[in-house]
């Protein structure tokens, strides 16, 4: 027995003998979370290197005889002279299944007070995007719920689809949406026990937001019973830019781990403009040359090659992106929206001027594009929905023209009803998505003229009702819509009988 | 101000290079240097010193190797030690030794940025950060 103990003994002398290597540098200067590191000779880019005290920071500037490091967490008690040491590490977030229902900090420390997050995995935050022969084309649908978008702009999942708008055009509120409108469609395919059926986990990232904001954000997936399938990563405006810049990158780790694992993921970034302007101040600070309105060359890859990071997977899941950037004044030719539309493959426009006639959401259906949703839409939504955004468009040019006179002929006033019915058709209060099966419903109510006795301002109410007829008494028909996902002779027929069922006994 | 500071960063970069002989610090070069940069005053001198003095200690701090140690230390450990880490980074070191009780027992030797600990106190670190 003695010679085990011993074996042991030696062995814990042989380790704890054992000398530990480590690299090391001294604090030169600090300021706005920003440290000029002399040492570290041995730091390798976007490193993790620690500072006494616990805080952490990453190496972004190595230079001839200094390093420079964005420090995140605690600066207060930092000095000059401190020793910093290098960790060989990249940095990593935790990633998995766990974080799901919770908010995390940009390195995925729980802020919501829900005790500790039982994750056994961590992914690095920077990561090279998937390449060419992993990847597969986007050909499944993500619905958003909003009929405006599943109609017209259709999203695929794996696409990068740009929320774009003026400040309080309902940007976020779509993004909350489509989240709510995963977990919806998620509860039921679930419960349906259906194999095929692909759960959508959403990643909301909240970029230099008020806290308020973000709390409100939370309640409502909280209220909608969303959050459960969702994780928010939060850097608010009161964290430092630091946090900030790398909270993207944690959100795309995490959304990461489902798509590599078989499963799908929706992210939203919640805005890149801050995105970008948190970035700005670190390179200013780090004293990186500035180019087009102050911000550094590399602009462009920061958000290229995040957003690159979504995609689609052969034999594997998918990464869908929803990405948002905030406009001034509408102003879609300015850097940073140019930057982040050339990159995504499609944008939602929102325009001020919807939002303030109470067209809601407020989408701009001539400025929005999908380029590569259309191949991901079900063949039902093209059926009932194929000619509408040609319809709008007509309806709007036609609008303009019939301002300067009163005198139009029947052909043109029924184009410009029909149009005026279509917008009030669209029209939709927040964070309540319509499942697709019910925009099928509605919008073959609208091919059909079922909408067209009934007074334009009348419209929302009648669609709320027809709602409600589907939702409460043609369940099974719902059902079949959604199972079969294509509109044949019987299932017009049902639905036909069903749209006159709802016309005889609905009073305007 | 930024533009003074990389001005005086590359003067000392050049005086640097001209206090080296064999890549090593030449002390006669050294004073040579400073007497060249008293007769000819660049501008911000105090700044180009400042900045010369920090690249030479690095220089410096290169070839030695510091032992910290927490109790006696034979002349013949300091000697291996010195031996051992001299063969690692190929160059003659030369091994100092300073006191160090906050080491609790064992040893800390540093080689320019390197540091390798082997004492109680960097092991209770270690141990402290990973619970």
């Amino acid at each position: 027995m003695s010679t085990v103990l011993e074996q042991i003994e030696q062995q814990i002398a042989k380790l704890s003998s054992h000398a530990v290597k480590k690299n090391t540098g001294n604090i030169r200067t600090i300021a706005d979370g920003v440290a000029k590191i002399d040492g570290l000779s041995d730091v390798m880019y976007n490193e993790m290197v620690s500072f006494p005290g616990g805080a952490i920071g990453i190496a972004l500037n190595l230079e001839e005889d200094e390093v420079g490091c964005v420090i995140l967490g605690d600066v207060s008690q930092l000095k000059e002279g401190d020793e910093v040491t290098t960790t060989g590490r990249l940095l990593s977030v935790p990633v998995g299944k766990a974080l799901l229902g919770r908010a995390v900090d940009a390195l995925g420390n729980p802020v919501d007070g829900k005790g500790p997050i039982d994750s056994k995995e961590t992914y690095p935050v920077e990561k090279i995007a998937p390449g060419i022969i992993v990847r597969k084309s986007v050909t499944q649908p993500l619905f958003t719920g909003i009929m405006a978008i599943d109609s017209m702009i259709p999203i695929g999942r794996g696409q990068r689809e740009l929320i774009i708008g003026d400040r309080g055009t309902g940007k976020t509120t779509i993004a909350i949406d489509t989240i709510i409108n995963q977990a919806k469609a998620n509860q039921v395919g679930l419960a349906s026990g259906d194999p095929k059926f692909r759960p959508v986990y959403s990643i909301y990232v909240a970029i230099g937001q008020k806290n308020s904001n973000i709390v409100r954000t939370i309640s409502a997936l909280e209220a909608a019973g969303a959050l459960q399938y969702t994780i928010i990563v939060a850097a608010p405006a009161a964290d430092n830019p630091a946090n900030q810049y790398l909270a993207p990158y944690s959100g795309a780790a995490m959304g990461e781990w489902f798509m590599e694992n078989g499963l799908d993921a929706l992210i939203v970034y919640d805005d890149l403009s801050k995105h970008a302007v948190a970035y700005r101040q670190i390179s200013l600070i780090l004293k990186r040359p500035s180019g087009r309105e102050a911000y550094p060359g590399d602009v462009f890859y920061l958000h290229s090659r995040l957003l690159e990071r979504s995609a689609r997977l052969d034999g594997k899941g998918s990464l869908t992106a929803l990405p948002i950037i905030e406009t001034l004044a509408g102003d879609v030719s300015a850097y940073i929206p140019t930057n982040v539309i050339s990159i995504t493959d499609g944008q939602i426009f929102l325009e001020t001027d919807h939002f303030n006639q109470c067209i809601r959401p407020a989408v701009s259906v001539g400025l929005s594009v999908s380029r590569v949703g259309s191949s991901a839409q079900i063949k039902v939504t093209k059926q009932v929905g194929g000619k509408l955004k040609g319809e709008l468009a007509q309806f709007r040019e036609l609008a303009a023209f019939a301002q300067f006179g009163s005198d139009l002929d029947a052909k043109t006033k029924g184009q410009l009803e029909r149009g005026a019915r279509i917008v009030e058709l669209f029209k939709q209060p927040a964070f309540s998505p319509v499942p697709i099966e019910l925009q099928v419903a509605i919008l073959f109510a609208m091919q059909k003229n079922f909408f067209d006795a009934i007074d334009t301002k009348k419209v929302v109410a009648a669609a709320a009702a027809m709602k409600e007829f589907f939702t409460t008494r043609k369940d099974t028909l719902l059902t079949e819509i959604r199972t079969k996902a294509a509109l044949d002779k019987d299932l017009e027929a049902k639905l036909q009988a069903a749209c006159d069922e709802w016309k005889s006994g609905y009073t305007a | 101000m930024a533009a003074h500071a990389k001005q005086a960063q590359q003067l000392a970069r050049q005086l640097f290079r001209l206090s080296l002989a064999d890549g090593a610090v030449s002390p006669a070069k050294v004073t040579g240097v400073l007497e060249y940069v008293e007769k000819h005053r660049p501008a911000n001198p105090i700044m180009v010193l400042k900045a010369y003095e920090r690249l030479i200690a690095t220089e410096l701090g290169r070839s030695q190797a510091l032992v910290e140690h927490a109790g006696a230390v034979s002349e013949d450990v300091l000697h291996s030690i010195a031996a051992v880490l001299g063969k690692r980074y190929g160059r003659t070191l030369t091994a100092t030794t300073r006191a160090n009780p906050a080491l609790i027992a064992g040893l800390r030797v540093r080689v320019g940025d390197d540091v390798y600990e082997s004492s109680v106190a960097g092991q209770l670190a270690s141990l402290a950060a990973s619970v």
